[in-house]
This record gives structure tokens, sequence and C-alpha cells, in this order.
């Protein structure tokens, strides 16, 4: 047991202080924490899109790739300021990019149609399809591969509050059990990685049934048919606007305050500690397109 | 009785069994639920069994028999979630006492007591049923039992694989330590809400239920029991308040004075100066301290801890903590 006032508690996160706690107490060299400016992501602003449609899961909740493509697009035009999916892509990724999707594959995992359309549309903007590879696992070699899209599914995490955006790198550590308990502050670090630096050019999260509790362990009673995407560049603004959603719904599902619990102090640390974004949702431009019932932000 | 000698049926309905089961133990269950074992193992985990049932719709059907070590293990899992549909599935019925360590006395049902004795804190259910989950509560097994889509029959069938599990079974009481907390639902002032109780070990899962520090800094464990509860009082015309008591039994008073420092040292480090005589003081008089969230109170005794936290006033808190019955 630690016997030192460093330790972060649940007072730490009421007084705001969880950053100026976390910078005293997690150890690493500069360069893991993200000293150098725009230390672990593409520069570029804290927007975040929405995009819902109502017609992207069928009764029996399988997804319609149709749409999806179309959710796809509202959400790259959205973050890049394109008109179409094709120049948003390009936008991002040059014809000469090693691409590495990044997937969820484990309990609540990123739908394969979300994969698939991805995939599709990317060799439709002219990425050929053998420089876009499936790049989730610690056996994945990063060297070659120049840009990442993080696509992880949504949902919290009953060790580390989330279990979404941040922690989806983790087997790029090599050692994920490194990243538990009181360590989970540290998962920002992995982003920061020499394998791993700025290649993130885009997060995508698979909000089309989000789990708000239990997870990763999966129990349908908290899973909800959200029927959204949610993407933006800036990771931490990604994961804050997807926990707000999460804990929304689990205030509406009690009928009062359910806090998510752990708090997830993963995210605190990515943005003081290691510099990779804004969790501040007054600082997050949140655009939202199509279906609203139950947007919960 | 351990999980193995539970015989499931080859055929039910049109699902079949796919196989004989996998065996996850402590050494591979990371690969079986990479970011849940913990949960677990926090609970005395032994081994598990992974049965899979398919039908020609492509519904399978996982059943999941998870051997803890005892039957305390196997309800502190289920009273982590007492949401759901309460179904019966049978059994061997309650037994007096019970034959696993921590197992209480009497045939009570829960939230009922025998004249005389003092009353359960928790839900009667053993199995709880929603959306095509099935979570049961049997001795030392805790069984999850998941659809992967929920359809007609899919609960019928479900509800028959769960009684051929607990068929043959004990049913022994909660821990003990859930009788650490004093009073029915209805004893005023504050009100305490059974679906709310929990039991468990780890502080891995304390801060799932109420978050104090990613450190263990009350120094739980696989040899520490705790029982966490919540309190709610619903003044006229105010808002509704509520406040929880964790009580943690420690294997010697030793271990409850050091799971108390280091609770005020990390926690309440202003306190921290009084380590020692004054905050270590077996049996002495409770400490009330208003921090950013409210109150909390705190009193040792023997080997135990009683916490009230989150609580709206110092006389609030004075009444939650009264509710520990760990003298």
């Amino acid at each position: 047991m630690k016997k030192t006032n460093t330790v972060v508690t649940r007072r730490d996160f009421i007084r705001g202080t969880v950053g100026a706690t976390l910078g005293a107490t997690l150890l690493g060299p500069d360069w893991l924490k993200g000293k150098e400016a725009g230390a672990g992501v593409a520069a570029g602003s804290s927007t975040v899109v929405i995009a819902r449609d109502q017609a992207v899961l069928d009764e029996g909740m399988h997804a319609d790739k149709a749409v999806l493509r179309k959710m796809l697009g509202q959400v790259l035009t959205g973050v890049t300021g394109e008109t179409d999916t094709k120049t948003a892509w390009l936008k991002l990724f040059g014809p000469k990019d090693v691409i590495g999707l990044v997937p969820t594959p484990f309990m609540n995992p990123t739908h394969d149609e979300l994969i698939e359309v991805v995939t599709e549309t990317l060799v439709e903007a002219g990425v050929p399809a053998g420089n876009i590879r499936k790049a989730q696992g610690r056996s994945v070699d990063l060297a070659p591969i120049t840009a990442l899209v993080c696509m992880p599914g949504l949902k919290a995490h009953w060790l580390t509050g989330t279990g979404t955006v941040i922690k989806n790198y983790i087997l790029y550590s090599g050692a994920p059990r490194n990243y538990h308990y009181a360590d989970s502050a540290k998962l920002g670090e992995i982003w920061n990685l020499p394998q791993v630096k700025g290649k993130t050019k885009l997060v995508l999260v698979d909000a089309l049934r989000p789990v708000c509790d239990k997870g990763p362990q999966f129990d349908p009673r908290y899973r909800w048919p959200y029927r959204g995407l949610i993407a933006g560049i800036d990771p931490v603004a990604v994961e804050a606007v997807g926990l707000k959603i999460i804990q929304a719904k689990r205030d509406e599902m009690r009928g009062e305050p359910w806090p998510l619990q752990p708090p997830p102090i993963c995210v605190e640390a990515a943005e003081k500690v290691y510099k990779l974004g804004t969790s501040d949702l007054a600082k997050i431009d949140i655009k939202t397109v199509g279906w609203t019932e139950g947007l919960l932000v | 009785m351990p999980s193995d000698t539970i015989r499931l049926p080859e055929k039910i309905d049109g699902w079949r069994l796919a196989g004989p089961p996998r065996r996850v133990d402590a050494a591979n269950i990371f690969d079986y639920m990479n970011g849940a074992g913990e949960l677990y193992l926090s609970y005395h985990f032994d081994h598990l069994l992974v049965y899979e049932y398919k039908n020609d719709g492509g519904n399978d059907i996982l059943v999941e028999l998870y051997d803890m070590g005892g039957s305390r293990d196997a309800f502190g899992l289920l009273s982590l979630d007492w949401g759901g549909e309460t179904v019966e599935l049978g059994g061997r019925g309650r037994e007096e006492g019970g034959s696993n360590p921590g197992a209480g006395s009497g045939t009570r049902s829960a939230t009922q007591s025998d004249a005389g004795a003092a009353p359960l804190i928790v839900p009667s259910s053993r199995a709880l049923y929603g959306e095509g989950l099935l979570r049961i509560w049997s001795d030392g097994v805790y069984a999850r039992i998941l659809a992967s889509r929920e359809g007609p029959g899919v609960r019928e069938v479900i509800l028959r694989l769960g009684k051929a599990i607990v068929a043959e079974r004990a049913d022994p009481a909660p821990p003990e330590l859930v009788r650490a907390v004093v009073g029915a639902a209805t004893d005023p002032p504050w009100t305490l809400r059974p679906e709310r109780t929990s039991y468990f070990y780890s502080h891995l899962v304390l801060n799932s239920l109420y978050y104090l520090s990613h450190e263990n800094i009350l120094g739980l464990g696989p040899d520490t029991e705790a029982v966490m509860v919540t309190f709610e009082k619903d003044p006229e015309g105010g808002a509704k308040r509520s406040a929880r008591l964790l009580v943690i039994k420690y294997p010697d008073g030793a271990q409850a004075a050091n799971g108390l420092t280091g609770f005020v040292e990390a926690y309440l480090p202003d306190l921290s100066g009084e380590s020692g005589p004054e905050v270590r003081r077996e049996g002495g008089s409770p400490r009330f301290v208003e921090i950013e969230d409210g109150w909390i109170g705190y009193r040792m005794s023997g080997a135990y801890l009683a916490l009230a936290l989150g609580c709206p006033d110092e006389e609030a808190a004075r009444q939650v903590l009264a509710r520990a019955a760990i003298e």
C-alpha cells in the first residue's frame, strides 16, 4: 500500500486536481509524457461528429452496410470539412499510405460491416487494397504502417471506467497487464510509443450498440441500439463524447444518477500528462447528423 | 459440490451441445475474457467450464459454470447486480448454516427475519434473468447462461438449463458479514436499498461500486470480506439523499488498524498526523470528517472497520455509521 499523499483519490476528481496529482505520480520519460506539442496524434481540431440512423440496424440488430456507408460519409465530411467520402479520405491519407485499421476484437466487438465499409471506401478513394490491413493485436508489425484508424466499440469497462478509444491500443504495449488498475492512467503513453506516435489520422467509434455497464464481459441488459458512429481526429475528445453518452444512458436507465465507476482516469491523464487532446466538453465542437431521439449529448 | 458434477442435457429443444466443455483456469482466464478475469480471480476463482449450445437458426446459447472457492464467492458475484427478473429454479432448498466459510445461519429468505434474528439486507434472489442472460448463485457455483439473441422459446430453454444446473445442489445462506449491517428496509430515518447491497473482497470491485482510489488504500484482499450498502432518505419537500456504508472484516485487529491507517493517510491526509493511537483506537469513538462531497464517518472494532461515505451532513454520518453492527 502506498503511504503517500500523491495517491489519486475520489477527492482529486471532485476538486479537479487529478491532472496535477497524476503529473506528480506517473513515472516515465518526458517523451512518453508528450512534452512535445501534438505528441500522439496528428494535429487537428477537437471536433467530434456523431452520425445516427435508425435504419442502420434491423429488428434482428443486423447492420445495414448501405446505411453504414452513408453514415461513414457523414462523419468523414463532418470531421474533414470535405464534401464527399472520397475527398475526405484523401485529406486524411495519401495513396501511398499503409493504413492499419484497429477494431475492438473482444466483447462488444467492432461490427465487421463497419470494417468492410471503411475498407471498401478507402479502395474507392484510390488506396490500394494491399495497403489496408487489420492492425489490432500485440503481434502486429507497426513499422510499415504509416497511418492508423482507431475503430473501437463504445463500452464501459469495470476496471478503467471506459474501454473505448485510449484503451484500444493496449496490446501495442506488449504488456497489457502493466496498464491495469491504477496503472490504467498510463494507457495514454502507448499512443506516444515510437511505432504508434502521430500515426492515428482518425478515431472512428462504433456506437451502433454500445454497452454502458459491466464491460467488457457482456450483459445484454446494458447494451442498447444507439445506432451511431462517433468520429474525430482528437482521441481524447472522441473518448469524452463517448463517455458523456454512456453516462447519460446510465442515468436514464436507473432514473437517478449512476456515476461511471471507477472514473476513467486514463482520459484525464491522456489530456493532462500525455497531451493527446482535450477532454473538456466545453472545448469540443460536437456536430450531430441524422436521428436525434435518444442522442444523449 | 463442484461444477464438474453438473450434468447438462446433450439436446434441449432445437439446441444441441457443440462438444465437451472448454476448461478455463486462473492460468488462461485472460485468454478467455481479457479485461474481466480480475473480477473472478478476486472471488477465489478455481475454474470455469464453458459449454456451447447451437441450433439451426444460429442462435447460440453459452453456458458458463464458474467454480468458485465457496458459496459466499458465488453469492458475491451475484450481489454485484441484483437487477433483472427473479426466477425460481428449485435446487435442494435453503440450508441451515452453510458448508462454506462465511456462510450465515438460518433458512430465512433475505430481507425477512426469523423471530429474534437480525434481518438480512439483500434480496432473496438466487437466479436473475434479463434479456437473454440468466445469472445463478448455486452453492459454490456462479453460472451465466447467455443467448446470442432473445427470441421465442429462448427464455424457457435458458431456464430449463438453469434448473439442470441447480438440481440437487445446496442453497447455503448468504455470508455472515451481511448481518453486520443493522436494520430492515423500513428503519427510519435512513431506508436501506437491498438491491444495492454488494459483497466482495477486492478494492477493484469496491471501485466499481463506489470509487475511493485506484490504489488499495484500505488494504483489501482475498482474506478481507467487505459489504457495501446504500441508504436513502426522502425528506418531505426535499431532494432524496443517499449515503453508503462500507463494513470490512479483516483477518485480525492489526490488519484492520493498518487498513484504517492506510485510508486516513491517503484519503484524509489532514488527519494523518493522528496516525497511531488516535486513529487506530480500537473500539474508540467514531470519527466524523467533512470533505468535498459530504461527511465521512469511520469506526474500528476488533477486526472490523466501518465507514460511512458520502453522507449529506454529520448527523447523517452518525446515523449511517450506527447501522454497522461490529461490536
